[in-house]
């Protein structure tokens, strides 16, 4: 029911490979066995570019990546070129000339938009906080309302102690 | 810490379009911000998030419904078993680092200390269940990050060892079944299609693995500059995409080659009720068959269910926990088709 195997001619072809070489290119169609034989799986011949980028990273090691070192756990930028993996926390702001460049083949953006830390969130909502306090008492003061000015920028004054903190 | 004669939640063949998506993972990496990553943090550090992650799982409660092992009982045995149940990655096998290993009892959520990050904890459910799986990784991440500081920026997210996982630290992935794709040879053209909307297609046990009874691993390459939610939608929707086009070859094999479709499957039943000698990949893909004919309702007698037990059954650290002995891999082979045997047998 399916096309054979254009290496073996026995089996059955469940694979469509593109063969280059001196002549150009061309699709043949093979067998899951010949295929393990060649080397080929699905899963190497799809989508290697982030594998590339990396391999890629690791023959390009320049002279002047030994001199960026990291503050936090002592690894140069070459040696990260080679290794492909960064030491510590630390490292992304060490190297972010040089790595900026990188994760932007890599990830195609260099900002983070999704979920923010705890941390980051609580720093949110203390600023959120602050925004809607300033807007309250800038109404409350162009309202004349002066009692509720006051309640408002004592209110402020303790947000603004604790988005300090 | 696991009965090795039963199988994860996650493998009970219920959930959405479970014909075709055997299950869904999210994976979350993470790292504690004062500690050195894996190729830095001396086996001094390596103890210490070991220690620290355990604790909060004890705190949390975590450990009430789920076992701890720490790196003297993840032996080399250990690891294929886990691995073999897709609880594990080929990488925390051999990381070299004093690890740390978390798994509830249903199999359903799991947590690697010292991977390449400090944390890789993931979530498995079955069928297509993007929301559910998120929603119990984001819980138990959440809580960690209650009592771990987390290495984190603003403009990069996540910091992880690797910047091809930093932001999100989300990878969401489905394990799907698609030998009417395989069998039309449409399968190129239809994983092409998820790789440009910025998708992943790889083997059964990962980076690397080879494509084995025409399953395939599909998630989300990009892991910054996009949302969570954005992720998990479209790795779901282009999943829906897949199941359709798979659905269609199927149908196509029914109409058109109903009679050899259905010599496949039961010439593969036949042979799992009747050898003597089975390997695991030939286990594998005749089980695959008969996944498919259960799928297609061609096969009545059999649930999804025991198919997926025996598919994580018959590999060869799995049945040597579950006989409780070691075997040579000819005995193997003989204990295995006993095992299958056995199961299938006809009611």
């Amino acid at each position: 029911m399916a096309r054979k195997c254009d290496i073996c001619g026995e089996r059955d072809a469940t694979l469509r490979v593109r063969q280059v070489d001196k002549a150009g290119a061309a699709d043949i169609e093979i067998c899951a066995e010949c295929a393990k034989v060649r080397g080929f799986t699905e899963a190497r011949k799809i989508s290697t570019s982030v594998a590339e980028i990396m391999a890629g990273m690791k023959r390009d090691v320049a002279e002047g990546d030994e001199a960026i070192v990291c503050p936090g756990c002592g690894m140069t930028f070459a040696e990260f070129k080679r290794k492909g993996r960064l030491g510590c926390a630390r490292c992304y702001p060490a190297f972010d000339d040089k790595l900026r460049p990188l994760i932007r083949r890599i990830q195609g953006a260099v900002q983070h938009v999704g979920r923010a830390a705890k941390a980051g969130r609580r720093r949110a909502r203390d600023q959120m906080a602050l925004v809607r306090l300033r807007a309250e008492l800038e109404a409350a003061i162009a309202a004349e309302d002066y009692e509720q000015a006051a309640r408002l920028r004592d209110e402020l004054g303790k947000a603004e102690k604790n988005a300090r903190r | 810490m696991l009965a090795a004669d039963r199988v994860g939640r996650w493998l009970d063949g219920s959930g959405p379009e479970i014909g075709v998506v055997v299950s869904t993972r999210v994976r979350l990496a993470r790292n504690l911000d004062d500690v050195p990553f894996g190729i830095k943090a001396r086996p001094a550090d390596q103890a210490r998030v070991v220690g620290a992650v355990r604790w909060v799982l004890q705190e949390a409660g975590y450990l009430d419904s789920g076992g701890f092992v720490d790196d003297e009982q993840l032996t080399e045995e250990r690891g294929g078993f886990l691995l073999e149940r897709h609880l594990v990655s080929p990488d925390f096998v051999k990381s070299g680092l004093k690890r740390g290993l978390y798994v509830s009892r249903d199999e359903t959520l799991s947590l690697m200390v010292n991977e390449e990050d400090h944390i890789r904890l993931q979530a498995l459910d079955s069928g297509l269940n993007m929301p559910a799986a998120y929603e119990a990784a984001a819980k138990l991440d959440e809580r960690l990050e209650d009592d771990l500081g987390y290495a984190y920026l603003p403009e990069y997210g996540y910091l992880t060892a690797c910047p091809t996982n930093l932001g999100t630290g989300m990878r969401a992935s489905v394990l799907v079944h698609l030998p009417g794709l395989v069998l039309t040879r449409e399968i190129e053209k239809v994983l092409r299609g998820a790789v440009s909307v910025g998708l992943v297609v790889r083997g059964l046990y990962g980076e690397g693995s080879e494509t084995r009874g025409n399953f395939f691993q599909v998630s989300n390459q990009r892991t910054l500059g996009l949302s969570e939610t954005e992720i998990l939608e479209t790795v779901t929707n282009t999943t829906r995409q897949i199941v359709e086009h798979e659905h269609k070859a199927r149908e196509y094999l029914v109409e058109h080659l109903r009679v050899e479709v259905e010599d496949k499957v039961f010439r593969s039943l036949a042979l799992l009720r009747s050898a003597r000698i089975l390997s695991s990949g030939e286990a594998i893909n005749l089980l695959a068959n008969v996944r498919l004919g259960v799928a297609l309702g061609v096969i009545n007698e059999l649930k999804t269910e025991v198919v997926n037990r025996l598919l994580v059954l018959v590999r060869p650290e799995n049945l040597q926990a579950m006989l409780g002995e070691r075997l040579k891999p000819e005995e193997r082979d003989e204990r295995r088709a006993a095992l299958v045997r056995d199961t299938l047998v006809q009611p």
